[in-house]
């Protein structure tokens, strides 16, 4: 109870800091939202005007915690380039954005699992070098550019999908998540290589400890003893590692999106940065660190469900 | 529970294939559906589609299809009537009288009324929150519902160019929200709309016009302009306008059309007048002798464009001056003995301030700074974000020199030399000539068209000879449209016209 408190703290600390720095980074970079929405019709007294009308001629601190003032209350305000409140205007996004972050993720442990799980059962073989070397080379590909390949493969040469034609879910739901498939897989496969290499390793090392020795001893097959000791130990590691590489899907997913033009949150983030319309802006960041918190958090709380000495140590 | 995830992951996976399977064959084809068509744009429109709020050019030169004025533009810039069937300016240049056309509906099948006209004009007008909506109608005195079908619109001083103004959108009284509700009478009609992704409309049928031949239009939100071909080569997207030559040249073997118009813009080198060197008119005219305007055009723009020599373009007609494109030819020598007089034998150091995201800008700032080294111009270039060239080069005027394209709003003279005027709030490049000032006042108040025009000539010929900028080029302007499709106009201002497309 007491390390949960801790851990709550720690992450509202961390919240704040980062609205903090968020909001002053926008002080200090050149334009602000009265600017960018007069564009070339602004003159230097219409954009006072509007300055004034939307309260930013304001002193930093007085803005800064009117915003944080309605943040704690949950009211992020209305967007500056959007005609609506902040809150919409992401919930009509998010879906997206999780959606495409999920699939990759499913997408990502649906490779890696059995990949990893046969190579290390077939260690040294051509087959486990086969695969370690496609491993190598997967990872050192930039996802932005395994994106690109895959649209020209895919896309323009197969004619799976259309690359920029994407449907959204309320007018075509299998229509969006099949196109959604190929930007999951950009996404998914430079981290499935990742995992593979992860499981494969450590199911390594695992099966050489004393324990497994002694099941084998006890007249074990090799099968019962990998799937009932050798794995279930070894995936803490790979529980860990897969919690933060869900965290990655997420920024992945931002980045992705622009390579696919999918109008997620990470399109609404780019356009808001440079909209200046910082309303939308901080909340977005303030999302996305809360998910990257919470999900470490919860892989916390699977690796104690996995490993009793953990709990024990805290 | 091993086996329930393994049973789990297996169902997954099957899923996943059986889906790729059966909506494959739904992406890939095209739609037999010939009356729709979908557009690629840059960027998505604004918050709000209010017709007269709306400040982006993007944004307004898709409303040019939903929404009319008493008079539009037809492709040749000439003033034609809509919702007025005709007009009439008293002797004085001072009230236009406007007969209102028989059956004109909104889309909400309301007819126009003389109300509805006294009610868009008027709160364009609106001065009680400081400079009205249209800045130019701080010089109505007052508009009138003389009947039914007639409106008079007077004017505080005689302005014979005012009808250009009078484009502004015609509004329905009882719409309360015109904010979020999209209600004009052109010949297209606002469905609905995803924030950055698409817009959509349909063609309105109880149009007064010839009515639009395309039934449905996807606007699609296109914000990377790296997508732009990738759109096009996987057909995600018909038509899309000004893409670059470079793009034109990765889609020629595609089906494609690719026509060709004008951006309708000065492209030039702005100079900030008011900072060292360029304060002094000798550095000014040395620049312009440097640049190699042919060579701008043959290497960044496979030789398309219309070399311009002061702040007006072609499609401006009579103001027009061709002459004065030839007025520096290009000329090292001279370049470099006026540097030598203006106290810079050597040559300087001076900084292109460029907004990254125009690609055409950014190539034609890298020529200029290799022919500027030729005189000893020591140019650098530095890239900005749009929002930041907007709030310090554009209204802080904290810069040396910029390159980027100036357009008009409307086809009036002053919609491009006003910003020329020493006090002027957009004069971003701090001119200052009082003979200019005094050239400019004088052509606003001729209501004699030859006096007029003479005299916003002379305004032109001033910034040729006082080397305002280092005018460069009105731009070529391409529009990829796929060979299913036919009838693109262009016009020449920044508009949009949706209702002459056709299927082949």
């Amino acid at each position: 109870m007491k390390y949960a408190i801790k851990k709550i703290i720690t992450m509202l600390f961390t919240l704040l800091l980062i609205s903090f720095l968020v909001f002053l980074a926008f002080n200090v970079i050149p334009g602000d939202p009265a600017t960018a929405k007069l564009g070339t019709q602004a003159t230097p007294e219409k954009v006072e005007a509007l300055r004034h009308q939307m309260g930013l001629d304001r002193p930093f601190f007085v803005r800064y915690f009117e915003w944080l003032g309605g943040a704690v209350t949950f009211q992020f305000g209305t967007s500056y380039s959007y005609n609506m409140s902040v809150i919409q205007l992401i919930g009509s996004k998010l879906p997206v954005t999780l959606m495409l972050a999920f699939l990759s993720f499913i997408m990502m442990t649906v490779i890696a699992i059995p990949v990893g799980i046969y190579a290390a059962k077939h260690e040294g073989s051509k087959i486990d070098r086969f695969i370690t070397v496609v491993n190598q080379g997967i990872m050192a590909i930039p996802p932005f550019f395994s994106g690109i390949l895959i649209t020209l493969l895919f896309g323009l040469i197969l004619r799976f999908f259309k690359p920029g034609g994407y449907v959204g879910f309320d007018k075509s739901f299998w229509g969006c998540l099949y196109y959604l498939l190929f930007p999951a897989f950009a996404i998914a496969l430079p981290k499935a290589a990742m995992t593979i290499k992860l499981l494969r390793s450590s199911l390594l090392s695992e099966a050489k400890k004393d324990y497994v020795r002694t099941a084998y001893s006890r007249g074990n097959s090799t099968t019962a003893v990998l799937y009932n000791h050798v794995l279930k130990n070894s995936m803490i590691s790979v529980t860990t590692f897969l919690a933060m590489t869900l965290t990655d899907m997420i920024a992945g997913s931002v980045i992705m999106e622009q390579v696919f033009s999918v109008p997620g949150i990470g399109r609404i983030l780019i356009t808001s940065i440079s909209g200046r319309d910082y309303p939308v802006v901080m909340a977005i960041i303030l999302l996305l660190a809360f998910l990257v918190i919470l999900v470490n958090l919860i892989s916390d709380i699977v690796c104690h469900i996995l490993d009793p000495r953990i709990r024990q140590e805290v | 529970m091993k086996k329930k995830l393994i049973a789990f992951l297996t169902v997954f996976a099957t899923l996943t294939i059986a889906l790729g399977g059966c909506s494959g064959d739904k992406t890939g084809g095209s739609s037999n559906d010939e009356s729709s068509i979908i557009i690629g744009i840059p960027q998505d429109l604004e918050e709000s589609l209010d017709p007269h709020d709306a400040v982006a050019a993007g944004t307004k030169e898709i409303l040019f299809n939903i929404y009319e004025g008493l008079v539009k533009p037809d492709s040749d810039g000439n003033m034609i009537p809509a919702v007025a069937s005709s007009y009439e300016l008293d002797a004085e240049g001072k009230t236009y009288t406007f007969t209102l056309r028989d059956g004109v509906k909104f889309h909400d099948g309301t007819l126009v009324t003389a109300e509805d006209v006294v009610y868009s004009l008027s709160r364009c007008a609106d001065t009680s929150l400081g400079e009205p909506l249209v800045p130019a109608f701080s010089n109505i005195e007052s508009v009138e519902k003389k009947d039914d079908k007639t409106v008079a619109v007077t004017l505080v001083t005689p302005d014979t160019d005012f009808i250009a103004e009078l484009t502004v959108a015609i509004i329905p009284e009882h719409n309360a929200d015109p904010d979020s509700v999209s209600i004009g009478t052109g010949p297209y009609k606002y469905v609905s709309r995803s924030i950055q992704d698409n817009i959509v409309l349909t063609r309105f049928d109880e149009y007064w016009g010839t009515k639009a031949n395309i039934k449905d239009i996807t606007l699609k939100v296109i914000a990377d302009s790296d997508m732009i071909v990738t759109n096009l080569q996987s057909g995600a997207i018909d038509m899309i306008c000004r893409i670059t030559t470079e793009q034109a040249k990765q889609i020629e073997n595609l089906d494609y059309n690719v026509v060709e118009g004008t951006m309708n813009l000065v492209q030039a080198m702005y100079l900030n007048n008011a900072v060292e060197p360029f304060n002094d008119v000798r550095v000014r005219q040395a620049l312009c002798y440097a640049v190699n305007r042919q060579e701008i055009l043959d290497i960044g723009f496979d030789g398309k464009g219309t070399i311009v020599g002061s702040s007006m373009f072609p499609a401006f007609g009579k103001y027009y001056m061709p002459e004065l494109s030839e007025y520096y030819g290009y000329d090292i020598q001279k370049a470099k003995d006026l540097l030598a007089e203006a106290g810079y034998p050597n040559g300087f150091k001076m900084s292109i301030t460029v907004p990254s995201n125009y690609t055409q800008h950014v190539d034609t700032a890298q020529i200029i700074v290799e022919q500027l080294s030729k005189i000893g111009v020591d140019a650098s270039i530095n890239l900005v974000e749009w929002e930041t060239w907007v709030s310090d080069t554009y209204v802080g005027r904290n810069f040396e020199a910029t390159v980027v394209g100036v357009d008009a709003s409307t086809l009036t003279a002053p919609s491009m030399l006003n910003r020329f005027v020493s006090d002027n709030g957009k004069n971003f490049i701090n001119f200052s000539n009082e003979e200019y000032d005094i050239q400019f006042a004088c052509a606003k108040s001729y209501t004699n068209d030859a006096d007029k025009t003479a005299a916003f000539k002379k305004c032109e010929e001033i910034l040729t000879q006082e080397a305002a900028n280092v005018y460069i080029q009105d731009m070529s302007c391409l529009v990829a449209i796929n060979n299913k499709y036919d009838g693109y106009v262009f016009y020449p201002m920044y508009v949009q016209d949706f209702s002459t497309l056709y299927v082949k």
